[in-house]
């Protein structure tokens, strides 16, 4: 994400409520850009403020400390990034493709966004204990998304959590690369990535038509 | 370490905790390591040892892949039901510390399976990703535990079996497999 340009100084025209918006969005963007850089350890309060350009004395009246604002700066993003989830899902198309849709509009939120990605996966347990407790509701937005738009004509692949499995393997292949700094090559990920995320459902040889159909043709 | 990582994560503990909880002094703490993150280290190691020690006593023995598997996914679990604290510093604390520790348990991990098939005269022909299946196992045994529910791990077996399976023998057979495991009576129940 880019961050918001700051207000014009002197006398503007914006109501109050505006002003304190764009700082709270500077802000928050600025903590997600400068944890994802940085680390946890290095963001402090001055590195956050002088990165969205904001006064030391608005960022104590937005929030309560550097951890409430990173805090609030990961929800915000994990939000940012379960709508463009949802809204892939929602999508047109059988379920394969919807999933298909699903997967390659993860890999480029991620791709577009290093460091949010960065922020996103790597930085929220150096936070402290809260990561757990967040770390399973996030876990839990997205299977219950999967869980909510799947095909009800899909065979049950009994006993298995197959959303909890395709969640699974987003997150385990996302992490990899990101935590080894290679964002840009995500996208490319999104035939082999379908094809691990379908085979708990599906079994093998569909996944693997669903994932070749995800390869671009060769022109 | 474990401790302290399990309560207030690694970000959260000073050396003055693990000299605390530990019953030594500082000087001594720093005989020993040269830094908390050199303590960290040592953990994982520990967390790792416990973890592959248990894996490899359980699936001594067996005849067949599948087997070996099925009971080294039930004692891993029951260790990590009975020592939650294992998983949260491997699943959480390991993850922003240092990726390259995961890296490095799951290359361990994923070899050893392998070499089971391998061993039983299998095609070492890979339907899919041991790392993947690694990673996810993980987090479904990561998510149990942050959720606080570490007692109801067991549960997991069915589908870490799966996990487990579906790389070297396919989804069919994993998914075989997985039944099998989750009809069979557990070993212990927890207390």
């Amino acid at each position: 994400m880019s961050a918001p340009r700051p207000l014009p100084r002197g006398r503007h025209q914006l109501p109050r409520e505006e002003v304190v918006r764009s700082q709270r969005l500077r802000l928050l963007t600025a903590a997600a850009e400068v944890c994802g850089e940085r680390g946890y350890d290095a963001t402090t309060v001055a590195t956050i403020i002088a990165a969205a350009g904001v006064g030391r004395e608005t960022f104590y009246e937005l929030f309560e400390d550097r951890r409430a604002c990173v805090l609030e700066a990961h929800q915000v993003l994990l939000d940012d990034l379960i709508a463009r989830i949802q809204i892939a899902y929602a999508g047109p198309g059988e379920w394969v493709e919807r999933c298909r849709a699903t997967i390659a509009a993860l890999l480029d939120w991620f791709a577009a966004d290093p460091l949010g990605g960065r922020f996103l996966l790597l930085e929220l347990p150096a936070v402290g204990p809260e990561f757990h407790a967040r770390f399973q509701a996030g876990f839990d937005r997205l299977v219950a998304v999967i869980d909510a738009g799947l095909d009800p004509d899909l065979p049950q692949p009994e006993p298995l959590p197959a959303s909890s499995l395709a969640v699974g393997a987003a997150i385990a292949r996302v992490y990899g690369e990101v935590s080894a700094g290679r964002t840009e090559d995500l996208p490319a990920l999104l035939p082999s990535l379908t094809y691990e995320v379908l085979v708990p459902f599906l079994g093998e040889d569909a996944a693997r038509a669903a994932a070749l159909a995800a390869v671009p043709q060769a022109g | 370490m474990i401790a302290c990582c399990a309560e207030k994560t690694y970000a959260g503990t000073t050396i003055a905790d693990l000299v605390s909880r530990g019953s030594v002094s500082r000087t001594t703490f720093y005989k020993l390591f040269t830094d908390r993150r050199d303590c960290f280290d040592a953990a994982v190691d520990l967390c790792i040892e416990r973890i592959a020690a248990t894996l490899a006593a359980a699936s001594a023995g067996c005849d067949s892949p599948a087997e070996a598997t099925r009971r080294a996914t039930v004692a891993g679990l029951e260790l990590l039901a009975a020592e939650p604290e294992l998983a949260l510093i491997l699943g959480g604390d390991v993850l922003s510390v240092d990726p390259g520790l995961v890296d490095r348990y799951g290359r361990m991990l994923v070899p050893a399976l392998q070499g089971m098939w391998t061993a039983a005269g299998e095609p070492p022909r890979k339907h899919s990703s041991p790392g993947i299946a690694f990673g996810r196992a993980q987090l479904l045994v990561f998510h149990e535990v942050a959720a606080g529910r570490a007692e109801q791990l067991p549960a997991l077996v069915p589908d870490i079996v799966y996990l487990a399976i579906a790389p070297f023998a396919g989804h069919d057979e994993a998914l075989r497999q997985a039944r099998l495991a989750k009809g069979e009576p557990a070993v212990e129940a927890p207390v």
